[in-house]
């Protein structure tokens, strides 16, 4: 079975060596890096299967390195957050990171958390065949997104949702179902990462078209609205 | 100016305008009361101007006779409301009217033969000796008014308008020192008051600070204060918030550390009890870190318009999700659905904080109740439990960071002590208030107050 490859950004050189030693038996390929700039040059390579990131970072900053990260690859990415600074976490989720861990976190966790968003992004054999609703057209085999025959850049996180919404289109998907599905993990009681994603999502098909595509259904959670009544 | 009336300002003033009257009063009343204090030159002007009348009535006493002369010191009192008297060296009159009074004067003039000039209740009289143009010795006596009396006697408008004057000038004269003794003080109250209010950036006005006099030291002397405050307390904000976060780099080591041991050792109560313990680390530093912000960085935190009823609503629901099945034990109540204008994130823990303190002291059969009304322009939040309450001396004091109203319990339910001071800056904040009561017949109610925005 294929090593699942892992980059760890952090400036903690313990909590790397830590890390390393925590991470490797679970069967994974673990590789760190101290500093944004070298981080970001390995990160962007497209040799791992997920980036972890921590936002604190000295001299580049963590989202200085998610924004450049996110204009070269769609690579899941982890971030590291400091508890109770829910700015940064928010302006992380918003520039792209698919989802996010407070510091000082519990290793279980984290391990569950990679697992879940690999197990998510790798699953693409089951169901490959390309989904069209009215103007959106969604390729699985190649992770591609079109709106109108323009095409719209999303991360591998917002594919996997974007699909879920489009595979049930008309339906309200509840907040739960969604983190569960497309994080791979149940919602936390106060977990809003998956509203950011679905806002991601709407921002980016909003840019392309004018309708709207996915409508939040108050007290329930959202739904991808069908126009033309065919599928 | 609003003003209290027993303010310094009015004190000052009627003081100083008082004084001022008084002495003015003071000075007339020696006048009329002591009226040798006439000036000694215009004593000599006034013997001068009637040396000169008296030739005059001389002149005309010797072309004309007492006839003409009488003439003369008539249309004299007529136009200088001057009566005058001329006599002769024997001191017997001559001509002049109700001469019989200035006889003595008269006389004793004719025996010296220098002028003489006696006051008495506002009446100057004045006998002089002059000589006619044939050596004839006379002696002429005038009267007139002078002092206040001239004054009261002449025209009463004028005495009202001088009055008026006196009282006006010096009125005038007392407000604006008093302002100028008082504004100071008023500005650095609202300032002192600001500082009170927790505004530790306030300062009194730095133009206030340039006057070189007490007023201006102390303006000075409160705004070095005011800066030494700030200093304090940021310096405690800071260490707070440095602390915190500098602790959080060995937590997480520690975090992971604990469980590669926990995969080598196996399962251990040991490794249970710190795990724990480790969690409850964690949520403090998180809350500490929160707090030590709501206290820096009011003016950096982003507000928007937002939907509280569905922020409440999701609240609630999270809540019960938490509560494992049981999402009867938690009901939300809304009249109407309200708009308000604040940091959502903010809100919502300050919301959540009270919303787990309730599900966690709940612990009987009725379930948690949440409800929102409308009060006047403004929306209370009311979260109640039907757990033990709290002692009513410490209803005001469980906002306050780390108060624990009973050693044990707290710490056995799992809390950090900083939710509700997290919920109490945050409601503050935003403009609104956070009380608790104790409802009948056990439970705790709290009430948040927002301002609406309509």
């Amino acid at each position: 079975m294929k090593q699942d490859r892992v980059l760890i950004i952090d400036d903690d050189v313990e909590l790397c060596r830590l890390l390393n030693e925590r991470l490797q038996p679970e069967g994974f390929a673990i590789e760190t890096l101290q500093d944004g700039q070298t981080g970001l040059k390995r990160a962007a390579a497209g040799q791992h299967d997920l980036v972890i990131l921590d936002l604190m970072l000295p001299g580049m900053s963590g989202l200085d390195v998610l924004r450049n990260l996110r204009s070269r690859s769609s690579v899941p990415v982890l971030i590291l957050t400091a508890r109770g600074d829910d700015v940064d976490r928010i302006l992380g989720l918003e520039i792209g990171a698919d989802d996010y861990l407070p510091k000082p976190f519990n290793p279980r966790e984290l391990v569950a958390r990679i697992r879940a968003i690999l197990r998510r992004v790798s699953r693409d054999a089951g169901n490959s065949s390309i989904v069209t609703v009215d103007n959106v057209r969604l390729e699985p085999s190649s992770l591609k997104v079109w709106v109108d025959e323009t095409e719209v850049s999303v991360t591998s996180l917002e594919f996997i949702l974007l699909e879920f919404f489009m595979r049930n289109a008309g339906q309200v998907m509840t907040r739960e179902d969604l983190t569960e599905r497309v994080l791979g993990r149940k919602a936390g009681p106060f977990d809003r990462v998956i509203d950011v994603h679905v806002s991601n999502l709407r921002k980016k098909l909003g840019r392309v078209s004018s309708e709207e595509h996915i409508k939040a259904v108050r007290g329930m959670g959202y739904l991808f609205v069908v126009r033309s009544g065919s599928k | 100016m609003n003003l209290p009336t027993r303010s310094l300002f009015l004190k000052i003033l009627l003081w100083f305008w008082a004084a001022l009257v008084l002495t003015a009063c003071s000075i007339i009343v020696t006048l009329i009361l002591q009226p040798g204090g006439v000036p000694s030159q215009w004593h000599e002007a006034q013997i001068e101007t009637v040396r000169y009348a008296a030739a005059t009535a001389v002149q005309e006493y010797e072309h004309e006779g007492a006839q003409g002369a009488s003439e003369y010191l008539l249309e004299r009192d007529h136009i200088a409301h001057r009566q005058a008297c001329l006599f002769g060296p024997d001191g017997m009159s001559i001509s002049g009217g109700r001469c019989e009074r200035f006889g003595s004067v008269a006389h004793s003039v004719a025996k010296s033969g220098k002028p003489e000039f006696n006051v008495e209740r506002g009446q100057a009289t004045v006998a002089v000796p002059i000589q006619g143009a044939h050596q004839d010795r006379y002696i002429y006596v005038t009267e007139s008014p002078v002092g206040p009396r001239a004054a009261v006697d002449t025209n009463l408008g004028a005495v009202a308008v001088r009055c008026l004057v006196a009282l006006l000038v010096p009125g005038l004269i007392c407000y604006l020192l008093t302002r100028y003794l008082t504004a100071p003080i008023v500005r650095l109250r609202e300032a002192t008051q600001q500082l009170a209010e927790g505004n530790l950036r306030t300062r009194a006005d730095e133009r206030m600070s340039q006057r070189r006099d007490e007023l201006g030291f102390l303006v000075g002397d409160f705004n070095a204060m005011a800066e030494r405050l700030e200093g304090l307390v940021d310096g405690q904000r800071q260490l707070i918030y440095d602390i915190s976060h500098e602790l959080r780099t060995p937590l997480t080591r520690l975090n992971v550390a604990l469980d590669i041991g926990r995969g080598r050792k196996g399962d251990d109560q040991a490794f249970d009890q710190m795990q724990q313990d480790l969690e409850r680390m964690n949520q403090m530093i998180e809350r500490l870190l929160t707090l030590a912000k709501l206290d820096a960085a009011t003016a950096t935190v982003p507000f928007e318009f937002f939907n509280l009823t569905d922020l409440v609503a999701s609240i609630v629901h999270s809540a019960g999700f938490e509560l494992h099945e049981r999402s009867d034990k938690i009901t939300m109540d809304s009249e109407e659905v309200f708009q308000v204008r604040g940091n959502t994130e903010l809100l919502q823990s300050a919301i959540e904080n009270v919303i787990r303190n309730a599900i966690r002291y709940n612990n009987s059969e009725e379930p948690v109740q949440v409800a929102l009304e409308r009060m006047g322009s403004f929306v209370r939040i009311t979260v109640r439990d039907h757990g033990p309450g709290v002692p009513s001396e410490s209803l005001q004091r469980i906002f306050e960071p780390f108060y624990r109203v009973a050693d044990d319990r707290d710490r056995q339910t799992g809390g950090t002590g900083l939710g509700l001071a997290i919920t109490e800056r945050a409601v503050r904040m935003h403009g609104g208030k956070v009380d608790a009561v104790n409802e009948t017949p056990h439970g705790l109610a709290v009430r948040i107050l927002l301002p609406l925005q309509i």
